[in-house]
């Protein structure tokens, strides 16, 4: 049974079938990539995933059991953390306050627990270390981004949802971002990643799917994908459209 | 010179009752980012709650003003349930005015039942206040002056020491990411209503012995802490308790050398001189415009 | 364009009909209340009525077509009450000197109020409101030499010819009639237009041209002197003023009488104005115990505010439009001229080192660029490299860092949105910022509006609105509100208002995005069109294959610098442009 499964779903997003029929499927301990170029569905997907968009049609699969109708509350509290596009730093606390509410969805955690497995998390992200007492909104792009990744994986999920964590980030930081995914693969937590980077986002994939205008066009191993025209064309344009 | 002394003591201890209901505004603003117009009214509620269970049905002061605190809650949250929640998603515009039209239903309903005369509450202390030096210290603006002190440190350990504190931050800041990462949005929001009611009832039953208890204390009291938070900032917790203390010392030296019946225009002055000259406050928005 | 002036100018037969039921009603009622014979209390009531609702007119101009909120209205009302009994009595003025004294002094208190709060948000105008409300009652307590304190003023005279009460009401309702009829026709000014612009999206508002402060401000001063003039005539009626006439609960009462209506039209605050005059005579007993009936108002706020946001009259409305005939379709023959795309230098628009930090993010990072004039520059980048940030400065939504913007030779860096778009700037938004309550022609009407187009007088405007829409394809959809358009149209309503200011430059923000397939080649050729006629376009989208299609100039971001600049098929074979997009080669694993 896959940890994650969608089934014919489609969703609304500001009036527009942001999503339509899609259906796709994710083991437990993958890497998966949903590519496609901005505006093809793939935060709306992710979003109807965490509970923050209702599905207009279709299902929501985790462990099995649907989750479509289910609240973000409640959905973290299953194993699924959201990190969204953006980051979404909380900008008036500081980063060791950012992290600590990541175990939010976690009961029975002492205070110094949480503040424990928070300074553990510096471990993975060194390079925040430094900022732990600085407010959000004062830290670079980059540092967000490890704060918002270190913060998903307090939640202690068994799948992680990643928005384009590469996003508005120079190369060598992107590059820093994408190590984390590889370790966190290697520590056993699925992920599902959305990414508009194609060779980042499927250096590190087991499996990866193309999204285009809400539609699923492509799925494959990331070679196969790689070498395909089609992503070249989504990303870089020169297809007429019709 | 202690005559001045004499009014910045009266200043501060009318000035941490401002200082307490800006505190309401403050949170409620930064929960739901929009102005309670009833949070005076809580004061004055409190504050007829304690007559009736203290002077009409003489219970010891301090099981009043539990039973008094708890009505507040209540009411808090009754609140949170039937004007704000409901319209949660709309713009402020109708969310103001459903706050408006609940503080006049507030109001008159304590008139409606209790009649439009004034109540009288004696002081906590059996002696009335001490001499200190030039300055006469009465015991009713200590108490005041202290419970403030008291209450603003442990709204300061709340916010900055606990997670409780810091999920509500978080809610108010990003309700969004609040919710994805397991943070009960709701029932944050009805904590902020039942602890801003608990504050303004608070607020409004220490000032009660030095004020006449009146149907009209609640919109006086909103209006000068509204002020005050001007004077501050918004969204500052600070900002709205040095504001508060300001305001009550301009206020009272205002009544004092200036003029008695427009003792209540000062904090109107005040306002509207920050508004042209300084809108954002004394300490501004703490948060950049976009993070 | 003469063709088009043409088709559009005749007033539309229903309007005419309007008018003439208007004037009849009026003039029947200004009958009855001369002729027939009524008591002193019905007398009193009427005279009310129609005193109030003349104040409650003006809550529908500021909070119903503006959405600005105003809680003194009892005080300008009791402004011009007070005016009209201290000027008679006192000073031996002359009634209608009075009354236009009460209204300057409404006028001039609102004004200064409107302005020191208006550029904040609500709230403040809110508590302002208030406040300002407070110390009137204040004043008018104890400035006892001037106000004669809480005794009020007696024995305030009427006017010559209308001193006994049949023709006091007849002159009341004469003027209440004339107020309403201006309030009816202001909807459809343009400052009517402008009005709800604000209300439904300030931001689009400004970037359309309007001065939004100073829009909020005539609102906010139109409604002060509506209620001045109430207050003056109530005066007159009453022969007596005193303080506790002008509380606050009566700005509620008067909030209420407009909300319960129907805050958008003057027959809604005639059906609330009319209802709370009548309720609580019709229950006295309410009035037995003090406050019941302010607790009930307070009450019917709330609950209107839940459950009939649009009050009586939206309510009775919503219900009658489903049976109104379909009007008939007006099509516009001339074609759409974009003139601002012919005159001028060659540059149109020159960016220096443009700068936008937020905090510790540098979104816009000393970017240059030069827009050329006649074809498409696109500005592309992947996601978060900082283009709609750069859109968002050029059109002073964000105020710049650092550097300098020159539209046609004229640095902008440091002008508003509404002062950009005067001097040719249009745009239109990643997420549709259309004013959604208006019609497609009202929305476009504004954008034809545009201080500092060509075209000025009202019947060119609408001829130019119409033309705009037939460009885009909507002509027949012309009166309908857009809020029921679909995504596609609203885009293309979007971009006709852009058009029909007749920009020197137009700003497109992902045009692109949202649209399916076969809507995308409809934009395509839009875009092609509308560059053909000679005007500039600067697009920012994501799909490559409309930016290679119609862009001749493209500008690259990535990290919110410039990585490329130049002709279309130059730019996409730049490898740091392929890596930017693709993800760097050396990246791969």
């Amino acid at each position: 049974m896959p940890l994650l499964e969608l089934r014919d779903l489609s969703v609304l997003y500001g009036g527009v079938e942001a999503v339509r029929g899609v259906s796709l499927k994710v083991e437990a301990g993958e890497v998966v990539t949903l590519l496609g170029s901005n505006g093809a569905g793939k935060s709306t997907t992710l979003r109807a995933i965490s509970g923050l968009v209702k599905p207009a049609s279709g299902d929501i699969l985790f462990d099995g059991r649907s989750i479509a109708a289910e609240r973000p509350e409640s959905i973290v509290r299953r194993g699924i953390a959201h990190v969204p596009e953006g980051r979404r730093v909380f900008p008036g606390l500081s980063v060791r306050e950012n992290i600590m509410l990541g175990a939010s969805n976690r009961t029975g955690l002492s205070k110094s627990q949480i503040a424990a497995e928070a300074d553990e998390m510096f471990d993975l992200f060194p390079d925040i270390r430094r900022f732990a007492g600085s407010l959000g909104w004062t830290l670079s792009g980059g540092q967000q981004q490890m704060v918002a990744v270190a913060r998903g994986l307090m939640a202690k999920p068994r799948l992680l949802l990643l928005d384009e964590p590469s996003l508005g980030l120079a190369p060598v930081i992107v590059q820093a971002v994408f190590a984390i995914v590889a370790e966190i693969r290697r520590r056993g937590t699925t992920v599902l990643l959305v990414e508009q980077n194609a060779r980042m986002g499927l250096s590190v994939a087991d499996r990866g799917y193309v999204l285009e205008t809400g539609r699923l066009v492509l799925s494959g191993s990331p070679a196969e994908l790689w070498s395909n025209e089609e992503i070249r064309a989504a990303y870089l344009g020169g297809r007429t459209a019709a | 010179m202690d005559l001045a002394l004499q009014l910045l003591f009266t200043g501060i201890g009318i000035g941490s009752v401002y200082a307490l209901v800006a505190l309401g505004f403050v949170l409620i603003f930064r929960a739901t980012n929009v102005v309670n117009f009833a949070q005076g009214e809580f004061s004055m509620v409190a504050a007829f709650l304690m007559i009736v269970f203290s002077v009409k049905l003489e219970l010891p002061y301090w099981l009043a003003f539990l039973i008094s605190l708890g009505g507040m809650a209540l009411l808090g949250a009754l609140f949170n349930l039937a004007v704000y929640y409901p319209l949660r998603h709309r713009t402020y515009l109708p969310v103001i005015i459903s706050t408006i039209g609940a503080s006049i239903f507030i109001a008159n309903t304590v008139l409606a039942i209790h009649g439009p005369e004034p109540e009288v509450m004696s002081g906590w202390f059996e002696t009335p206040g001490f001499l200190v030096g030039p300055v006469y210290l009465d015991s009713q603006y200590l108490l005041i002056i202290a419970v403030t002190a008291a209450l603003v440190a442990l709204q300061y350990w709340f916010f900055e020491h606990t997670l409780l504190g810091k999920k509500l931050q978080a809610t108010s800041q990003d309700k969004e990411m609040a919710a994805l990462l397991g943070i009960p949005v709701a029932a944050m929001i009805m904590i902020t209503f039942v602890y801003s009611a608990v504050i303004g009832g608070i607020a409004g039953i220490l000032v009660a012995p030095v004020l006449f208890v009146s149907i009209s204390m609640g919109s006086t009291i909103a209006l000068k802490a509204f002020a005050a938070t001007i004077i501050g900032g918004f969204g500052d917790v600070t900002g709205a308790i040095i504001g508060g203390l300001a305001l009550g010392v301009i206020e009272t030296f205002g009544a004092a050398y200036i003029s008695v019946p427009y003792k209540d225009g000062f904090a109107f002055l005040v306002l509207v001189l920050f508004l042209v000259f300084r809108p954002q406050g004394i300490f501004g928005e703490r948060v950049a415009e976009k993070a | 364009m003469s063709t088009t002036i043409a088709a559009a100018a005749p007033v539309r037969p229903q309007l005419r009909w309007g008018v003439a039921g208007y004037a009849v009603l009026v003039v029947a009622a200004i009958a009855v209340a001369i002729m027939a014979p009524k008591t002193g209390y019905v007398l009193n009531i009427s005279l009310q009525a129609t005193t109030y609702a003349v104040a409650v007119l003006g809550l529908t101009v500021v909070l119903g077509l503006c959405g600005q909120i105003n809680l003194a209205q009892a005080a300008f009302f009791g402004l011009g009450a007070y005016a009209v009994g201290i000027g008679q009595t006192s000073w031996g003025l002359n009634f209608w000197v009075c009354l236009v004294l009460g209204m300057g002094l409404a006028a001039l208190f609102g004004a200064v109020l409107g302005a020191s709060t208006l550029r904040l948000g609500g709230h403040y105008l809110a508590m302002v409101t208030i406040s300002f409300q407070q110390i009137l009652t204040l004043v008018l307590i104890n400035w006892i030499p001037v106000t004669r304190g809480p005794d009020g003023v007696p024995s305030i005279p009427r006017p010559a010819m209308f001193t006994d009460g049949s023709s006091y009401l007849a002159l009341c309702i004469a003027v209440l009639a004339f107020a309403g009829y201006l309030v009816w026709r202001l909807r459809d000014t343009r400052l009517g237009r402008a009005m709800r612009a604000v209300r439904d999206n300030e931001l689009a508002a400004g970037v359309a041209g309007i001065d939004v402060y100073r829009t909020k401000v005539t609102a906010f001063a139109i409604s002060s002197i509506l209620g001045g003039l109430g207050g003056g005539l109530f005066a007159g009626g009453f022969a007596y003023v005193s303080p506790d006439q002008f509380s606050f609960a009566e700005s509620i009462v008067f909030l209420t009488m407009t909300l319960l209506g129907g805050v958008s039209s003057p027959i809604g605050a005639a059906i609330g104005t009319g209802l709370l005059i009548l309720i609580p005579e019709w229950l006295r007993f309410l009035k037995s115990v003090p406050g019941l009936y302010l607790a009930i108002y307070g009450a019917a706020v709330v609950l209107i505010v839940l459950f009939m946001p649009d009050g009586i009259w939206g309510f009775v409305r919503g219900h009658l439009d489903r049976f109104k005939r379909a009007a008939p379709i007006i099509t516009s023959t001339a074609a759409l001229q974009l003139a601002g795309g012919g005159a001028g230098t060659e540059t149109v628009l020159e960016v220096r080192r443009l700068s936008k930090h937020f905090g510790g993010l540098k979104a816009v990072d000393e970017v240059d660029f030069v827009v050329r004039r006649g074809g498409v520059h696109a500005l592309i980048g992947p996601n978060g490299s900082g283009k709609t940030t750069t859109l968002n400065v050029l059109s002073g939504l964000y105020r710049a860092t650092g550097g300098k913007i020159f539209l046609d030779g004229r640095d902008v860096t440091g002008l508003p949105p509404h002062a950009r778009t005067v001097a040719g700037l249009g745009r239109t938004f990643q997420n549709i910022r259309l004013w959604k309550s208006m019609t497609a022609l009202e929305n476009v009407t504004v954008g034809a509006e545009r201080p500092g187009s060509s075209v000025s007088d009202a019947d060119a405007v609408l001829a130019r609105a119409r033309a705009a829409l037939a460009f885009v394809g909507l002509e027949a959809r012309a009166d309908e509100v857009v809020a029921g358009f679909s995504y596609g149209h609203q885009r293309a309503v979007e971009i006709a208002r852009a058009l029909a200011g007749d920009p020197a430059l137009l700003l497109l923000d992902e045009p692109g995005a949202g649209l399916n397939s076969s809507e995308k080649v409809e934009l395509r050729d839009l875009l092609r069109r509308i560059s053909a006629r000679g005007l500039t376009i600067m697009i920012i989208d994501h799909d490559m294959t409309l930016v290679t299609e119609v862009a001749q100039h493209i500008t690259v971001l990535n990290f919110g610098r410039r990585i490329a600049d130049g002709t279309a098929a130059d730019v996409l074979a730049h490898p740091d442009v392929v890596a930017a997009y693709l993800g760097a080669p050396d990246a791969a694993a």
